[in-house]
């Protein structure tokens, strides 16, 4: 609690979190929707905002507040599922990798390289063709979080490199602790501020991916997610049309979406960071 | 209402301070007193939800203002005596290609709308073949083994020499000897022997009977063009030449292209009076026409808006914003429904009737019966659709030849719904309903029963859920206890829809519309979109696509040939192989038979062909291995303020589309504003 | 020598390695979607207005497989390939058949290099450089204002942004054209006219790129430079009395610009694979579209010319900064 309390004392993280907490109840107030997301023709087209529909309405005929807590709490579960994993991935191969070095090093390296070296954008757009037809939550997650990972484990693993060299290592290995021991208690909590704020960030790229491919067509449209809706509104041209209220919502969202994600890494990766904490926060 | 007027006045003054700053500074510059162009623009605007705009005629202020308010895009061109037209099929992709015989060559840059004169072109606006660089129809012996056409005579080519027979034959003999050309396989089938009995005439013998065979000639978006002789024989390799420049018998020639192929500029021939545009309509009136490319609709709507582009083609939604932000453009209807109907081509729904359920006929009329049509128009195209009930589109002569005296068939057909019981499947009323839609979403348009038949179609099939229940029941299906329907042997149903991905394409809304309303009707339908979708459709993997129910007709003349062949059983081959016929993979014995009479009846015979015509639409609708929903729109917005005189619904003296070979023949009409 | 068989040798066969694994993959990837060239083509075809007659559509399927070089096994097609490849051949584009593959990126490359190795060398210099100041002096308030511009232009979708430039800069003042690489007519001659031209037409996409890639550069670059700055040797250097700038030039910035080099590798590699939302947008001519085409029309021939120099880019690039990296970073040794 102490160590909320001493995260509530920087400004960006208070604001973060609100307005992440704003984001999540957003998001569960989808299920409290009283309209189905995936049919249209439900309320009158192309509406203002008004307090029968608080964001108006689109041209499709739905509500757009309520498409968008669902939009919201779909990309934030594609987010976590990309951050996530790939963080597994990550985690495990750059470990790996900085710990054993040697052969398995290169090896893993090797793998890791290949997949940076692939045209990302190439292999995206082949991969949403061939699963158009399975598309969903979990797939798009799992498809975005194979690559984002090949760049945090080179991260990680020039961590444990160096790791590798300080004493304490020498000490830990002389004294016996086996190689899992050795990186889950000792080398974990130094790679931790890197993996969280590695997270927040592939999050973010997660969301930005998704939006990216959605405005081309690549992602499942009957899906409600950020992109999708506004890869809509890009489609019935509410910008020229002067729709403010159905091209402003998802811009709204995803921008205060990603400056929440992103002060909120930078708030805890400095707090992690004893130097900075100190600055920060003050001794105590 | 009030938000409108006050952005749409914001920018009003914007422009206007802009427009009186700039003319203060030109007429302190220009010493003469200006003249005053008027533009006059009728149209009425109302949509809702956007600014609104009113029956305007606008008054153009002086040429230094027009400098101001539309940049110089033309590096080299005088813009008044400019046409800009957008390229519909995208950015060139190979520009300094024009050998549009070998493979796609974006022949709409103005290849085939410019330049090149076919030997017949269809106008589907005002249902006429025109002839080209032939001289009349062509003559078939009584068994259609042969076949004579007489050319044009007069006319060259762009580069000065004549055309003659020997370009015609030089052609068939160059795409029978090489096998890289498109129309190889089909000539060799053919053609037995093709020779020149003068200057002006070709004789064809072919190998088998083909009454049809001079439809390759005919241009309908495309057909096979004649190539210059004394050109291409020079040419060691026609197959990788590359024809460039591009030399052809129309009243354009070929300015300059951009290597990147964003633009195509073509330049009137200065002996335009030897093509037979001129020789038949007229000087064309601009002096040069750009083909643009434009990656992005938002871009083309600000091109046009800026006066950059003169026509462009857009989508439901880019033409409304294109009306609602420009005063001086208009859409192909001076009212609403604004959208160009009269596309020969009828879309809908296409079930693949080689896998079950879609293989029960009662299964496709259920389905067919789920839809409300309001509301299938409503989410496909905000109402502006002409709607259909039978698989030729309502537009040109099919309304006179075959929708309007089937009316009485339609009326009284039914369908068995077991226990003895029958329905009568045709609603009359459903334009009345489409009106009541348009009128309650704010849009104002004639309501007089000849203009909403035009507009809206003449009736389609009921909104019947209760019947296709019936339906359904009857062949064994029953719903589950959150009511979704669930298939005989007890499964749940699930529908996929098969699209392309592009979502403002027509087929694309149909399915949109289809799925929901299956959905409201308790099927687990979804729309899926892929870019395989051609692959999987030629194979047979699939449920339900928008393919075209029946293949697009000719637009012009009262045959149906092409569209009733496409259903022929011996171009249906097994699931997984790809077919060559209609993708639905249905047939009959009795569509056979209609075919076979209608290929041994003279395409010159009207009365018959319109008989055995309806008689094919007629088992299409019993048998419904496609439904169909409305005719194809297009979106074209026309900018007034260099060119009027626009081919528009109520002057339509050809056909509207600046990508369709009939251009040529609009541009001795058009007038410049003087702007 | 010790160097050369220890590191060198090892990393270029990993170079070369990785080159090959790549290829292999990019060639048979699209092969595995359904997306069938041949079938592609006829449905192209039909949309197009070619009435093909179903009677001759077996003959034409079988002479568009054999144009395309699409006989044989998928084993046979890749030795081809290879065959073709060292030759410096790419085969011929099925969708622009019979155009070359090499000509048609010939056409696109000029374009997409110009644009993105500029604005990728601008916004990397510029978003460091500022970054950096701003990450010494973050108390200060035009440093907390540039992070606060940053962060907002960061998130915007980036369709969003380019198309609000485009609307304002082209629309609502008419400073710059709505689309195009060049003025219509313009021939290309390298005289002051064209390349004004290309100027004008490049100003707007190029903003855009600077403006989302500066942004980036300078949030990183000032965090980097802000953990930097808390650093042992820079507190000392402080104590120790040395002038403001040399600690900033010399003892953050250069610091902090090693994880940054390694990536501007990367996007100079990433230029290959254009920029396909900015070409949208702003009807650009480049690679981006036209992979993009490539792509979703099946285009095997070209997809595997376009990436094949992506894959050399972007290893290449990686290469070269292994390689140099002891020059940035003498801590670091290769022996």
């Amino acid at each position: 609690m102490k160590v909320l309390r001493d995260l509530f004392k920087d400004y960006r993280f208070a604001l973060s979190f609100c307005v992440l907490v704003v984001l999540v109840i957003m998001a569960l107030l989808s299920f409290f929707s009283p309209y189905d997301p995936t049919l249209w023709g439900v309320a009158p087209r192309d509406l203002e905002p008004s307090w029968e529909h608080w964001l108006g309405t689109d041209s499709n005929g739905q509500d757009i507040f309520w498409q968008a807590t669902f939009a919201v709490r779909n990309s934030l579960i594609i987010s976590l599922i990309a951050g996530l994993v790939s963080r597994l991935i990550a985690i495990i191969v750059g470990m790996i990798a900085g710990y054993r070095g040697g052969t398995t090093d290169r090896v893993l390296m090797f793998i890791s390289d290949s997949l940076l070296v692939i045209p990302l954008f190439l292999i995206m757009v082949m991969l949403s063709m061939l699963v158009r037809q399975y598309m969903n939550l979990a797939v798009l997650g799992l498809m975005l979080s194979i690559f984002g990972w090949a760049w945090d484990a080179r991260l990680i693993r020039s961590v444990i490199l160096s790791l590798r060299e300080r004493e304490f290592t020498q000490t830990a290995i002389l004294s016996g602790t086996g190689t899992l021991r050795m990186v889950l208690n000792e080398y974990m909590p130094f790679a931790m501020p890197l993996i969280f704020s590695t997270l927040i960030n592939n999050m973010s790229w997660a969301i930005g991916l998704e939006i990216t491919l959605a405005i081309l067509g690549l992602v499942n449209m009957s899906i409600p997610t950020l992109g999708t809706m506004l890869n809509w509104a890009i489609t019935y041209q509410a910008i020229l049309l002067m729709r403010w209220w159905w091209i402003g919502t998802p811009v709204v969202l995803s921008v205060l979406l990603f400056i929440a994600l992103y002060w909120m890494s930078v708030s805890i990766s400095e707090y992690l960071d004893p130097r900075t904490r100190i600055q920060r926060v003050g001794t105590q | 209402m009030e938000v409108g007027k006050k952005t749409l006045s914001r920018r009003e003054f914007l422009q206007g301070a802009a427009l009186a700053a700039t003319a203060m500074v030109a007429s302190a510059c220009a010493a003469p007193t200006p003249e005053v162009k008027e533009v006059e623009v009728t149209r009425l605007v109302e949509v809702a939800g956007t600014p609104v705009v009113e029956q305007v005629v606008v008054t153009a202020t002086p040429p230094p203002v027009v400098k101001a308010e539309a940049p110089a895009v033309l590096g080299v061109l005088p813009r008044s005596e400019t046409l800009i037209a957008d390229i519909l099929t995208g950015r060139v992709g190979s520009p300094s290609n024009f050998n549009e015989w070998v493979g796609w060559k974006n022949r709409d840059r103005g290849m085939q709308t410019l330049a090149n004169e076919p030997l017949w072109t269809v106008d589907f606006a005002t249902g006429e073949i025109i002839n080209g660089s032939a001289d009349g129809d062509p003559i078939y012996n009584d068994d259609f083994t042969e076949v004579t056409i007489k050319l044009r005579q007069g006319t060259t080519w762009s580069d000065g020499e004549p055309f003659t027979s020997a370009d015609l034959v030089f052609t068939v003999e160059t795409l029978m000897k090489y096998e890289g050309f498109s129309a190889t396989s089909f000539f060799n089938e053919n053609v037995a022997t093709v020779s020149a009995t003068d200057d002006y005439t070709v004789v064809f013998k072919l190998k088998q009977s083909n009454s049809r065979f001079h439809t390759t000639f005919l241009d309908r978006w495309g057909c096979t063009w004649v190539m210059p002789k004394h050109i291409f024989e020079k040419v060691e390799d026609p197959v990788t030449f590359e024809f460039n420049p591009f030399v052809g018998t129309g009243p354009y020639k070929l300015h300059s292209f951009d290597p990147a192929g964003f633009w195509t500029i073509w330049e009137k021939r200065e002996d335009w009076d030897k093509s037979p545009t001129g020789i038949l309509f007229g000087e064309p009136v601009p002096k040069y026409i750009v083909y643009q490319n434009f990656a992005n609709e938002g871009a083309k709507i600000l091109a046009q808006l800026t006066h950059q582009a003169d026509v462009v083609n857009l989508s439901s939604d880019g033409l409304k914003a294109l009306l609602a932000q420009s005063k001086t453009s208009r859409a192909y209807q001076p009212t609403f429904p604004w959208v160009v109907n009269n596309d020969p081509c009828i879309t809908g729904i296409t079930y693949n009737t080689a896998r079950p359920p879609f293989d029960n006929v009662d299964v496709r009329w259920a389905l067919t019966l789920a839809i409300d049509i309001v509301d299938y128009l409503a989410i496909a195209m905000d109402g502006t659709a002409t709607m259909s009930p039978v698989h030729v589109p309502h537009l040109g002569a099919y309304p006179k030849d075959y929708i309007e005296p089937m009316q009485d068939w339609l009326k009284e057909l039914t369908v068995d719904i077991g226990n003895g019981e029958t329905f009568a499947v045709y609603d009359p009323d459903a334009p009345k309903r489409v009106v009541e839609y348009a009128k309650g979403r704010g849009y104002t348009f004639p309501e007089d029963p000849e203009s909403v038949a035009k507009a809206f179609g003449l009736g389609w099939y009921k909104y019947a859920p209760d019947i296709a229940e019936k339906l359904l029941v009857k062949n064994g299906f029953s719903r589950d206890a959150d009511g979704k329907w669930l298939l005989p042997d007890g499964k749940p149903w699930k529908i996929a829809f098969m699209t392309e991905t592009d979502m403002t394409h027509p087929g694309v809304r149909n399915g949109m519309a289809a799925v929901q309303q299956w959905k409201k009707f308790g099927i687990d339908a979804e729309h899926y979109p892929t870019e395989a979708q051609a692959n999987l459709i030629s194979i047979g993997d699939f449920d339900v696509s928008q393919s075209w129910p029946a293949q697009e007709p000719w637009g012009a003349g009262p045959d149906l040939y092409r569209v009733l062949n496409y259903y022929n059983s011996e171009y249906v081959k097994p699931l997984g192989d790809t077919t060559n016929g209609h993708p639905s993979r249905w047939s009959s014995p009795e569509m056979d038979a209609i075919i076979k009479k209608l290929r041994e009846t003279d395409p010159t015979d009207y009365a018959a062909v319109v008989a055995v015509g309806t008689e094919g639409l007629k088992e299409a609708v019993r048998q419904m291995p496609g439904t169909p929903t409305f005719g194809y729109v297009g979106f074209v917005g026309w900018d007034q303020y260099y060119w009027t005189n626009w081919p528009g619904s109520e002057n339509a003296y050809t056909q509207p589309y600046t990508h369709w070979g009939p251009f040529k023949y609009m541009t001795p009409f058009l007038k410049p504003t003087g702007a | 020598m010790a160097f050369t068989k220890r590191y060198l040798i090892p990393r270029l066969i990993q170079y070369f390695l990785v080159i090959f694994l790549g290829i292999t993959a990019v060639f048979f990837i699209p092969r595995l979607i359904p997306n069938d060239p041949v079938q592609r083509t006829l449905q192209e075809m039909k949309a197009r207005g070619s009435f093909l007659d179903p009677g001759t559509m077996d003959e034409i399927i079988a002479d568009l497989t054999e144009m395309y070089g699409l006989e044989g096994s998928w084993g046979e097609q890749y030795l081809a390939f290879w065959g073709r490849f060292v030759r410096g051949d790419f085969g011929v584009s099925f969708f622009q058949f019979p155009t070359p593959v090499n000509k048609l990126i010939g056409i696109a490359l000029p374009w997409t290099l110009g644009l993105l190795l500029v604005t990728t060398i601008l916004s990397w210099t510029l978003g460091n450089i500022i970054g950096g100041l701003a990450g010494y002096y973050s108390r200060r308030h035009w440093s907390r204002a540039l992070d606060t511009v940053a962060m907002i232009v960061r998130p915007l979708p980036y369709y969003i942004f380019a198309f609000a430039l485009l609307l304002l800069l082209a629309y609502v003042v008419r400073w710059f054209p709505v689309s195009g690489g060049t003025d219509i007519g313009r021939k290309v001659a390298f005289n002051w006219p064209f390349i004004k031209d290309v100027l004008r037409h490049s100003f707007l996409p190029a903003l855009s790129l600077i403006i989302l890639g500066g942004a980036i550069n300078f949030q990183t670059m000032k965090l980097i430079v802000q953990n930097v700055n808390a650093e042992n040797f820079v507190q000392y250097a402080k104590l120790g009395g040395v002038t403001e700038d040399r600690i900033v030039s010399k003892y953050v910035i250069r610091n902090a610009l090693l994880p940054q080099i390694t990536g501007l590798a990367l996007s100079l590699g990433q230029i290959f694979s254009g920029a396909l939302i900015t070409e949208i947008v702003f009807s650009y001519p480049g690679l981006g579209s036209l992979l993009y085409h490539a792509i979703v029309n099946g285009d095997y021939n070209l997809i595997m010319g376009i990436t094949v120099f992506s894959i050399f880019a972007i290893t290449t690039a990686i290469l070269i900064v292994d390689l140099l990296y002891p020059i940035f970073d003498p801590r670091v040794r290769y022996t």
